[in-house]
């Protein structure tokens, strides 16, 4: 009897105190956040995968690795240009706006005084579970901005100015929009009540406008249009690359959007979003899959069942639903994001057709445009739910308060910068190198080198399909003699 | 015994050593700055490689004979303007 008695009271006297305890429960919570950030930013390098198998893809074979190149050193100039400045641009600029200007560590002393490069949170810090990894998931972020716009811009833009215009994009422009429309502190948030809760338009939107704005200044492909202004087509060298590339970015996007959210149950009550409004991950889950299927349905039927539109009506149907993505019912996600779908076929073909803009990937009508109608969408479909630690009703008013805010934050510095670039003559290739292939000069190889090289071919305005040099040659003997390329803009 | 790692104590002399550290020191603005330089050095000599690799095989191309003219010249006998009407292949409604 005396022995029990003495081994209860041994149990009892290691015990934890409830002080103990806490602590336990805490480093577990923090943890298990670590971890959770810490696989959301593995399952996004798989947008990156994909996205250079989809561009490496849709490039012809003379241009494959100059293409791929672009993705691979994305990730070299945008993280340190992010961990320089980017991040701290986040962190600083959260409470204001141009109203407020400049938010320093004294009034937001929790976050911005962390983001800074030499702060305790971003070095070896055994106390801080959360600052590292919360800064690689916006990092991903970043890599992500830049390569929806490189797409858009192969076969003919110089590698390097492509990399700086990333490092702008990335690394300012877009965080930039984050702080004032995509935290808890932004100023669009807590006086409008934006909602863009999976960042429809402040990752997708403002990547396509700022995107679109360099494509202005780029101009298009030799051969690409007539001189009427008619659209011709290059063949993809592998499309099969390419869907397969489109696949392996929807996959990151469930890393993507789970990031999105917040989490740490001994801080919060539950799941919130980036606004710190609560949310669950499985709403936002099922949104998403609703949305790839409705986006494909939307892609096949407008492109008339085109294999490279109908995957990439899925992209645009979930961009189209992800600023509502933790409201939606999957319903009405469904429904919205086969309009999604659809929209940006035709966006992407007036585009084409209209304004006379060679977008090889279709990236300002799949995110630009349907980034920018994901929140609108929300405006009509969540108006009234409440957004945000001010508790602000989002509404069709501040939805549009963020439209056009972030357009010209996005458009203007992709304009602005790439028209410098294309004065220095440091925006785009020879048009001798973009005729024989950016891969010989860039690399001075064929990176298929045991296959055979066959006549290149390019299809017609009329569909006729023929062998392209006679027709690339046209087009540089009219940019070498008028500086002109087809009846584009 | 697993449980009696010091693992608080040692923790704090792991915190303690941080090379150049810890934040906000004389060690971390310089290697701040030393980061930053590289990066800048790394965006302008891509620029530059760059300018000189198209450069050279621009000149190559040119030089090589295989290039039209860089005069008015009229289309060759084969080519054939595109008629104004007809349906595209591009994707679209």
């Amino acid at each position: 009897m005396s022995s029990l008695a003495s081994l209860i009271s041994s149990i009892f006297a290691q015990a934890p105190t409830p002080e103990e305890l806490d602590a336990k429960i805490t480093l577990d919570s923090a943890v298990l956040a670590e971890q959770f950030y810490f696989f959301t930013v593995v399952i996004m390098w798989l947008i990156h995968a994909g996205f250079m198998a989809y561009e490496a893809g849709v490039a012809r074979r003379k241009n494959v690795m100059s293409t791929a190149m672009k993705n691979i050193l994305t990730i070299a100039v945008v993280t340190p240009s992010f961990y320089y400045f980017g991040w701290y641009i986040y962190g600083c600029f959260e409470p204001g706006g141009p109203a407020q200007g400049h938010a320093g560590p004294s009034e937001f002393p929790g976050f911005c005084g962390a983001t800074a490069p030499w702060a305790e949170q971003m070095g070896p810090n055994l106390q801080d579970h959360i600052s590292a990894v919360f800064f690689l998931a916006f990092l991903l972020f970043s890599w992500t901005t830049g390569s929806i716009m490189s797409g858009a811009l192969i076969e003919r833009v110089r590698l390097s100015a492509y990399l700086l215009l990333t490092v702008l994009l990335g690394s300012a422009v877009w965080i930039m929009d984050a702080a004032w429309g995509w935290s808890a502190g932004g100023w669009l948030v807590t006086n409008y009540g934006f909602h863009d809760s999976i960042a429809s338009l402040v990752v997708h939107g403002v990547a396509g406008a700022f995107t679109l704005g360099v494509l202005l200044n780029l101009g298009p492909r030799i051969g690409k249009f007539d001189r009427q202004g008619r659209p011709r087509a290059f063949r993809p060298h592998n499309t099969h690359l390419t869907l397969m590339g489109l696949m392996l970015i929807f996959t990151g996007f469930y890393g993507f959007y789970a990031a999105c959210l917040v989490i740490q149950s001994t801080i919060f009550p539950g799941w919130l979003n980036i606004y710190l409004s609560p949310a669950t991950l499985g709403a936002i889950a099922f949104v998403i899959t609703v949305g790839f299927a409705g986006g494909f349905t939307g892609g096949w039927f407008a492109s008339k069942g085109d294999p490279f539109w109908t995957l990439s009506g899925g992209l645009a149907g979930v961009i189209s639903v992800s600023a509502g993505a933790d409201v939606y019912h999957p319903s009405l996600a469904y429904l919205l994001s086969t309009s999604g779908g659809m929209v940006a076929v035709w966006v992407g073909t007036y585009i084409e057709r209209k304004l006379r803009v060679d977008d090889a990937v279709g990236a300002v009508a799949v995110h630009g445009f349907c980034g920018f109608y994901g929140v609108f969408l929300v405006g009509i479909f969540a108006g009234g739910f409440p957004t945000g630690v001010n508790n602000i009703p989002s509404s069709f008013g501040g939805q549009a308060m963020g439209m056009l805010a972030f357009f010209p934050l996005a458009f203007l510095p992709g304009y602005l910068a790439s028209w410098v670039l294309k004065k220095l003559n440091l925006l785009r290739v020879p048009p001798e190198v973009e005729l024989e292939g950016l891969d010989m000069a860039e690399f001075q190889q064929d990176f298929y080198p045991e296959f055979e090289r066959v006549p290149e071919t390019i299809v017609l305005p009329t569909g006729e399909e023929v062998e392209a040099a006679p027709v690339l040659l046209e087009g540089y003997a009219d940019v070498i003699q008028t500086g002109t390329r087809g009846g584009s803009r | 015994m697993i449980d009696s790692f010091p693992f608080e104590e040692w923790s704090e002399d792991i915190a303690g050593y941080w090379t150049f550290g810890p934040g906000d020191s004389t060690g971390t603005y310089i290697l701040t700055v030393l980061g930053i330089a590289l990066m800048i050095i790394s965006l302008i000599a891509w620029v530059r490689l760059e300018s000189r690799k198209l450069d050279a095989q621009a000149a190559l191309l040119r030089g090589g004979g295989i290039l039209p003219p860089a005069s008015p010249t009229a289309p060759g006998p084969g080519f054939q303007e595109p008629p104004l009407a007809g349906p595209s292949t591009d994707p679209g409604p």
